[in-house]
Formats: C-alpha cells, structure tokens, sequence
C-alpha cells in the first residue's frame, strides 16, 4: 500500500499538517492580542471588589478596623458585600488587582510592589511612618502584655522580641517594627517555661520569635494558647499566664492595669490598578465599597 | 422527474452535511492540540528564563525561593510511596488474576474497592489524610502523612496497570513452567511477573506523573512548609514541588510569580519526561 | 522423606505467600472502609449540630459570625453549574476528537494528537489553575464581561482538564465498535460520514457515557484549578450567574481548611462528606453501566 500510493498520502498528510500548524498559530496570535489591557478608565464599571477568605487574619483585622464586620453586643456580623471575590491568598489578590482596572483588594503593607498600587487613605499614604504615627487608620499593634509581674525569663524573652533578632523576624513577616533603636541581643543561658496567651492574629509571629528564642536558650519551653485577644488581656492581668496577646489597643481600665511592649504594627493596604484614578479613598468609601453600598467607582467621592 | 430532483438536491444536502460534520471533527482535534500548545508555550516561555542554578540547588530565603528543598521532598516521597504501593499493588494484583476463583466474591468487593478509590477525588484524600494519617496516628503534619495518602492514591492505579499487564502473559507460558513441576509461586515470581514488568512499569510511570502533580492531597497531610536546604527527615512538613507552586503562586513576595512559572516550567518537564517514558514502554509492549 | 519435607515447606510457603497476595489485596478494601469511616466520623457529629436541613439548604455560609451559620447550599449548586458547563464545554469537543483520532486522523496526524491527548492528561491541575487565572479569567473579562473569575472561567478550564478522559475512554470504545457495522453503512449508501455518526458511535454510546460520567467525577472533585479562577465568592441562589463568581464544595474545604478551627473545621469536613456522598452516587452509575453492557 505504502509503495504505491505511499508518496501521495505522505503528501496530503504534510499538507493537513502545515494547515494545522498555521490555525494553531492563528489562534494563538488572536488569543494573545485580545489579552492586552486598554488604557481608559471607564467610572461607570462596576467594582471588582476582593477579599480574603473567612479564615485570614488579614481579613478579620480589615473588616474590624472598616466596620465592614460590626459588633453589636452578643453578635458580630460580616456584611461584605455580595458577590465579593475571595481568595486564599495575597499574591492572588495582587494577580486581580494587577489584571482587573476596576479591583480594589487589600494586603499586609508588606507585600506591597510595584504591580499594583495603594490607595491613600483620608490623604495619607500608607508609608511605615504614617502607620507609626497613627495618620494611616488601617492598622493595629501587636502588643505582649504582663501585669507587672515579670521574672527575669520573661524580661530577657522580652527584651529579645525588642532586640535587633526580634524586630528582624518582625520584618520578615511583613510587619512594622515598632521599637525606635533596638539593641543586640545576647544570650544568658537562662532555663524555664513562658506561658503565652491571646490573639490568634499574633500567634504565627509570636511562635517564629519563640522558635529564634529557643534557638539561642535551648532549656527555653513555651506553652501557647492562641484564644483571641479579650482572652490574652485578661490573662495577663489575672497573671494565669506570663503573657498576654492582643491586636487591639487596650482600652482606659486595661491600660492601667497592664504594662504593654509593642511588639510590631500590622498594616493593611488598600490596592487598586495602576491606572485608577481614583487615588484617595475615605474610609467611609472603603467601607460603602466593601458592604456593597457603593457599586461603580463614579460614586466614589 | 421529480422525485429524481428530489433525490439530487438531497444529495448535495447529504454531501454538504458530512462535509460540515468533518470539518467539525477536524477542528475538535485541532482545538485540543491548541490548548495543549498554548498551556505549554504560556509555562515554558515565562518559566524557562526564571529558573537557575540558585533557584534549582540554593538555600531557601525570600529572595531565592528556591525549589530545591521541595525536589528533594518530591523525590522522596516518589521513592517511598512506591516502595510502599508497589508492592501491595502488584500482589493485591497477582492475587486477583492467578490466585482468586472467577466471580469469588471477594474478587467483586476488591475490584469495587479498588474502582472505588481510582473515583475519590484528591481533596477528599486530603481530608482523610488529615483525621487520619495526621491526626489518629499521630504523625502530626509530615512528609510521612502525605506519603500515607499518596501511596493509598496511586495504588488503584498500580493495581490495573499490574492486573492488565499479568493478563496479557500467555496461558503458554504458565502451563510450561508448571509442566516442569515448579510450583505455582515459583511460576509467578519467576515467568509470570517478569514476562509482564513492563506492563507494571508503565503503571509506575503514571503514577510517577500523578504524585508529581498532586497538590489538594498534600496540603492537608505533607504541609506547605518550606525548608532552608532539604532535609530526610520524615516527620518534618515539607512542600512538594506542585505545594511550592501553589504556595508561590498565593504568597506575594516580589518575585513570587516569576518563580512559580520556573517552578510550573520544571513540573511540566518533569511531566513531559514521563510521558515520553510511558509512551516508549508501551511501544515495546506493543512489539512483543 | 527428605522429599516430603521439603514438599511441605513448600506448602506452608506457598500457602503463606498466597496469604501475602490476599491481604495485600484487601488493602484497597480496608482503604475504603477507613476512608468512609473516618470522614463520617467527623462529619456526622457537625452535621447533627448544624442541622442536617440547615447544613443542605441553608444558603448562607458565615463561619466567623457570632452566631455562626454553616450552610452549603450555594457550594453544592456552585459545584453543579460548574460542573455542568464543563460538561457543555468538554463533552462535545471531547467526543468530536474521539471520533477524529478513532476515524479520519492520518497516521501522521494520530503522532503528534494522541501523545498531546495523553500530556493533557498528566499536566498537574494547578498548572491548569496557574494557566486559567493568567489567561482564561482576564481573557473573559475583557471579551465577554464581568470581573473574569466566574462560572464561565471556572467551565472552560474543568472542560479542557476533563478532555483527556472523555477522548481516551471515547476513542478506544469507538475502535472497538466492529468494522462490519461501517461496511454495512457504506453498502447501503450513506457517506463515510453518516456511517460514522450515525451508526459507529450509537453503537459506541454506553463507552462513552462511561467517558461522560468519569468527566463529571474529575469536574465535581477538582479543587487547585478552580479555587484560582472561581473567585471564591458565596453567592444567594438567585444571584448566580453565568459571569459572576462562584465558590464550589471543592473551593471551600481548601480555602478555608488551613486556618479553620472548631465547629468550623469540623463543617468543612462535613461539606467532604457531601462531595464524597456524589463520588460515590457517580460510582455506582459507572458500575451500573458496566454491569449492563456486560449483560
């Protein structure tokens, strides 16, 4: 069969196999141009409005600090709004600001680059220093709490979460470091057990410290509980732990009963696309967009 | 006459009809060659420029984010799942097509097992890993809770390529062997299972590329985290290389995404690679 | 004598071998038991604190409300729409390729399309995911609308990742449809092509709604790729839409998985509970069909 119609058919096959390279590439070529962003910016879009998902503690201090989340005495109730995307992690929603012109996300300040970029917020960028002066509403501190009562284990743990060792694992956990000039710290070959409690958000940095800590004091145990931060303040100031946990500042009868150790500020960015021009944002605004009050980004005032 | 005209325009209706239908079908084989190219070229054109020596064979820090510690993870938990599943995939097989009587009982519930498992999807794997392997055993979350769940994942697998290869060896052969009075064992593991190894290789193979590319399974059970320099301690969490895209891919370091098309670049070769192998084996289990 | 004992030591090897060869396969047997028990062990007790109808019909999922809610209602019909336009998408083009390599492919053509087939087959999902987050989801927001991450993001790459199961399975049923049946066709005059649709794949049909069914299992499980182009939203029933984003029973045990803790954790279990009750109403479809053809 081969021998005699063998040339034709390797002819035919040759030609079908150029008439399928040439639609692939036609079809890659029109797949590939449609993929490129347009430049303008039109108002009456609808936002694209991205959160993260229930568990994240990114989303749980955003939706605080924005009344997005609001509390009333026994139940506390998340009125984002509906159809609102939610991702599982930060690069995701990086991804969708960065490809989506009419998105607004929100992320740890420090994972901010140079693909999308953060909305002031009430005429204040979210720079380290005006997280640190409290101009830039959306963040909190993270604070390590004892009722006064501190043996010499607990000040050496916690001159070392102040120490250039401590702050740098802060940083490295996309944190803001919150002591002015910290100092090295050295080890003293001290033994025992710390017992820890409270806000879950500040367990994951908490237990990268402790593991630093343990590293250098190897006859160092830690107990931790991660049971939010209500818990954490008032274990500290019954002393049933050493220290206490808390993502929120202390209110009037707390603060005179425990003394505090700052030991990072969480800041959140709000992001949008590159090419919005709606740059400032207030923080009724933010609130109205993620409840769903606030749908197109002409009524953004 | 008129009926002729009739049967004429129907025809060239029938004609114009089969024509569109091959069109069609010509063009749902293009379409899916297309998408594979299109996947291919948009992975392997980013990710190719990415990946070096640091990322390939460095220490982890959030500026490499190499991937050598997870090829390490991934490597291992290839060899260990197999010394695990092989074994019990291939006898659980032997026992189906040499030992059990036709339409035994036991040989329903076994095969709807093992149809059964070849069915559940990864993330339920997943979870059961989780209860399971992490919790219930104790194994906390380590590289051994996800070997636990991926070799129980790639077994229905082993066992049907295995079951399908003892088939293919001839009646022949057996009956020769115990013609000259060796014993039914000594004829399995001395003609049977070597006649049919390339059959159980191509099965390994597979199974190869399905643990290279699991990712819903392993997060629950091996963990998503990542070491400095790899490490052969099994009761540590660690990432595979398909985890470590994942996590890349969520994570938002700089150049996180650049790493994670290396990372898919790397995962896709190591899939076309396998490909490539099981292809050639079964050529030559097709010449014999 | 000696012959004798030897003989025996045989026997008992044998027999101990042949104990090997059972217990090696009552492992998959036992994995299923342990896979069934375990999960409805920490699913059930969710489920009965939830509320069974609550759990299924309630619509709305707000794990970290106080007081919280637990429903799936949205996840399961996510799961459904998604599934089904996979299966819109898939099934079709699958089917078409089919019968392409199986009828029409040169030899030359069948090279290069079989082994992409099978390369399809073995791409990890996530890459899938990476793929339909890069391309498909801004591809659909700019050409079609919405924000991208919606039903139709999430059909298109389950559809493209279901293809290799329905092609392969497909193919191999139409192959095996016997030549006589063309020849006949084609003796009474119909087209190469009629004869192909309208008598080789009927014949073919219980093959490749075998395909079909396994298609729906791959869709209804698949987790990384959808988790990153569904966008991940829970939305109120009458509120779904072909381009507005979706969360799946698959997308919600991996998002929320890792930080869950308590009750919360316990119903995300309970939602695999759900999918593992559709693998398992899947399966039993798949063996009904062998059962039949056999018969």
């Amino acid at each position: 069969m081969y021998n005699t119609k063998g040339d034709n058919e390797h002819m035919k096959a040759r030609k079908k196999i150029i008439l399928i390279a040439m639609s692939l590439m036609l079809i890659l070529s029109a797949v590939g141009c449609s993929n490129k962003q347009t430049t303008e910016f039109n108002a009456d879009k609808e936002i694209t409005v991205i959160a993260r998902d229930a568990a994240s503690g990114t989303r749980g201090a955003f939706h605080e600090l924005m009344k997005i989340k609001v509390k009333e005495k026994e139940t506390e109730t998340d009125n984002l709004a509906v159809g609102a995307l939610e991702f599982d992690g930060t690069d995701k929603v990086i991804t969708a600001v960065e490809k989506d012109k009419y998105a607004v996300g929100y992320i740890s300040i420090g994972s901010l680059s140079d693909r999308v970029k953060p909305a002031s917020i009430n005429g204040f960028f979210p720079t380290e220093e005006n997280v640190k002066n409290g101009d830039y509403v959306v963040s909190r501190p993270y604070l390590l709490l004892t009722n006064g009562i501190e043996n010499d284990l607990v000040k050496d743990f916690l001159s070392f979460t102040e120490s250039v060792q401590g702050q740098e694992i802060v940083r490295k956990m996309h944190y803001i470091g919150a002591v002015e000039s910290p100092k090295l710290y050295e080890a003293s070959n001290i033994s025992g057990t710390i017992k820890v409690a409270g806000s879950t958000s500040v367990a994951p940095l908490m237990e990268k410290i402790q593991e630093a800590y343990k590293d250098l004091n190897p006859n160092v145990t830690f107990e931790m509980q991660a049971n939010g931060s209500s818990q954490g303040i008032k274990a500290a100031i019954e002393g049933t732990y050493d220290i206490g946990m808390s993502s929120r500042n202390l209110k009037d009868d707390e603060k005179s009963q425990l003394n505090e150790h700052t030991l990072a500020i969480d800041g959140i960015a709000v992001i949008i696309n590159k090419i919005n021009p709606k740059t400032d944002l207030s923080s009724e605004n933010i609130t109205k967009i993620y409840t769903g009050e606030i749908t197109k980004w002409s009524e953004v005032k | 006459m008129e009926n002729l005209i009739n049967i004429k325009s129907n025809i060239k209706k029938r004609k114009i009809q089969s024509m569109f239908l091959k069109a069609l079908v010509w063009i749902s084989g293009i379409i899916t060659v297309g998408i594979l190219a299109y996947i291919l070229l948009f992975v392997l054109l980013r990710g190719i420029p990415n990946i070096n020596m640091e990322f390939l064979f460095g220490t982890y820090n959030s500026e490499t984010l190499s991937a050598f510690s997870s090829i390490v993870a991934t490597l291992l938990m290839i060899i260990i799942s197999l010394v695990v599943a092989v074994p019990i995939g291939v006898f659980c097989a032997v026992y189906l097509t040499e030992y059990a009587k036709r339409g035994n009982k036991a040989v329903k519930i076994i095969r709807l097992a093992v149809d059964t498992l070849a069915g559940i999807p990864s993330i339920i794997y997943g979870l059961f890993g989780m209860i399971f392997f992490v919790a219930v055993l104790g194994f906390k979350t380590s590289l051994l809770s996800g070997i636990c769940t991926i070799s129980i994942m790639i077994l229905p697998i082993i066992i049907s390529s295995s079951e399908e290869a003892i088939r293919t060896v001839p009646d022949l052969y057996r009956e020769g062997s115990l013609g000259l009075g060796a014993s039914r064992l000594r004829t399995v593991f001395k003609i049977v299972l070597p006649t049919a190894v390339p059959g159980i290789l191509s099965g390994v193979i597979l199974a190869i590329g399905r643990i290279v590319g699991e990712t819903a399974a392993l997060i629950f059970t091996s963990g998503t985290n990542v070491l400095e320099s790899p490490t052969l301690n099994l009761f540590a969490s660690q990432r595979t290389l398909a985890i470590h895209m994942y996590m890349l891919a969520s994570e938002g370091l700089p150049h996180s995404k650049d790493m994670a098309f290396a990372t898919g670049a790397i995962l896709i070769i190591i899939v076309f690679l396998v490909n490539l192998a099981t292809t050639k084996l079964a050529n030559k289990i097709g010449r014999m | 004598m000696e012959k004798m004992e030897k003989n025996n030591q045989l026997n008992t090897k044998e027999n101990m071998m042949q104990l090997v060869f059972f217990a090696s396969a009552l492992v998959s047997v036992l994995a299923v038991i342990a896979i069934c028990l375990f999960l409805l062990m920490r699913g059930i007790p969710a489920i009965s604190e939830i509320g069974l109808k609550n759990f299924l019909f309630n619509q709305k999922w707000a794990p970290t409300n106080t007081p919280p809610t637990f429903g799936i209602l949205s996840m399961i019909v996510g799961s459904l729409y998604v599934t089904a336009g996979a299966i819109i998408i898939g099934v079709p083009i699958g089917i078409m390729c089919a019968i392409f390599l199986a009828e029409f492919c040169p030899i030359s053509i069948y090279k290069i399309v079989k082994p992409s087939v099978n390369l399809l087959a073995g791409i990890p999902s996530i890459i899938y995911g990476f793929f339909g987050m890069e391309i498909v989801v801004p591809y659909v927001r700019e050409m079609i609308g919405g924000n991208g991450y919606s039903i139709l993001s999430a059909s298109i790459i389950l559809g493209i990742m279901i293809l290799p199961t329905i092609i392969t399975i497909s193919e191999s049923s139409i192959r095996a449809v016997p030549k006589s049946y063309m020849e006949a066709s084609l003796g009474i005059g119909a087209t190469r092509e009629e004869s192909i649709f309208k008598v080789v794949v009927p014949a073919a049909k219980s093959g490749i709604l075998t395909s079909i069914i396994l298609g729906i299992g791959r869709a209804v499980g698949e987790t990384m790729a959808v988790v990153m182009v569904a966008g991940g939203a829970v939305m109120p029933l009458e509120k779904i839409a072909l381009l507005k984003p979706i969360r799946t029973l698959t997308a919600n045990i991996v998002t929320e998985m890792s930080y869950a803790s308590g009750l919360h954790t316990e119903s995300l279990i309970a939602t695999g509970v759900v999918l593992f009750v559709f693998i398992i109403i899947l399966n039993t479809a798949l063996s009904l069909i062998k059962t039949k053809t056999k018969n």
